[in-house]
């Protein structure tokens, strides 16, 4: 947060495209751009919603792989699969 | 995911396949289930009825192609067509109106002014959990692909039988609903929002 404000004086402070910035952080972090490290750098060094929109983002995406958790596979599904299979066969 | 090419597999072959590619995903098929259902025995049965059918259907798999993806897509499919048809929660909302509205500058612009990434990483396993479940299935289904499961838009695209253009504008919204809802969170829970701080 700290970074953020030493930063922030020379980002603009309003994005003259929100719509169009945040799909675009968007797909560079779902890996979906070429080349996307100059594209994205020059973003976030002048723009200070951009900055803030690609580290919420980032975080969202973060927290959702790290605390939603996998639910328990039940241990009988896959033999019960494989019998069910076995039965057609 | 061609169902094109049609191949007749033998027996072994099917059996190398259907051990080797279809079931080491039994893990994610649950999940996938789960998160769409909220009910242990309803992902038990469509994750069982999406190996019968990938079973049954193994000539239209081509192997050594994204088994995951293909199975995710007879899964999804199960799920529309038969899940929902007898599922008492309530069919659809309306997209038009939250299509509208999330897709608006507005919304892209008061995402980022009222959440912080800080207040993000201190939520709890919960918190994040709810949030996701609480969206729209259509919604609440791309973010489980792309994020929990790391799909590309072009392999969410084919499981979900949309355009990549679809699959791009769908995330973002899901992503501004997400938010909404995390905020929401954020807000009870008096985590700093920076609500005040308009420019």
């Amino acid at each position: 947060m700290d970074m953020n404000e030493e930063t922030s004086q020379s980002r603009k402070l309003k994005c003259d495209d929100t719509s169009k910035c945040f799909q675009l952080l968007e797909s560079i972090l779902d890996g979906e751009m070429d080349n996307s490290k100059e594209v994205l750098k020059e973003k976030l060094a002048k723009c200070q919603p951009c900055f803030e929109h690609f580290h919420l983002e980032q975080a969202i995406r973060d927290v959702l792989k790290t605390k939603c958790t996998k639910q328990e596979v039940p241990t009988e599904l896959a033999d019960c699969i494989r019998q069910k299979i076995q039965d057609i066969k | 995911m061609s169902e094109v090419q049609r191949r007749k597999y033998s027996q072994e072959e099917k059996n190398n396949i259907f051990d080797g590619e279809f079931m080491p995903h039994i893990d994610s098929m649950y999940n996938f289930g789960y998160r769409l259902t909220f009910d242990e025995d309803d992902a038990k049965d469509l994750v069982q009825d999406t190996y019968l059918k990938a079973y049954r259907f193994i000539n239209s798999f081509e192997q050594g192609t994204n088994a995951k993806a293909w199975l995710f897509r007879i899964l999804k499919n199960s799920f529309i067509n038969e899940y929902r048809k007898k599922s008492k929660q309530p069919a659809k909302v309306d997209y038009q109106e939250v299509e509208t509205y999330y897709n608006s500058d507005d919304v892209d612009y008061q995402s980022t002014t009222d959440l912080r990434a800080e207040s993000v990483k201190g939520m709890l396993g919960d918190e994040i959990s709810n949030a996701l479940n609480s969206l729209a299935v259509d919604f609440r289904t791309v973010i489980i692909l792309c994020d929990l499961e790391g799909f590309t838009y072009e392999e969410m695209a084919k499981i979900l039988d949309i355009p990549i253009g679809t699959v791009r504008s769908r995330l973002h919204r899901a992503r501004n609903l997400l938010k909404d809802k995390l905020r929401g969170y954020a807000h009870h829970m008096g985590y700093d929002t920076d609500e005040e701080e308009e420019i």
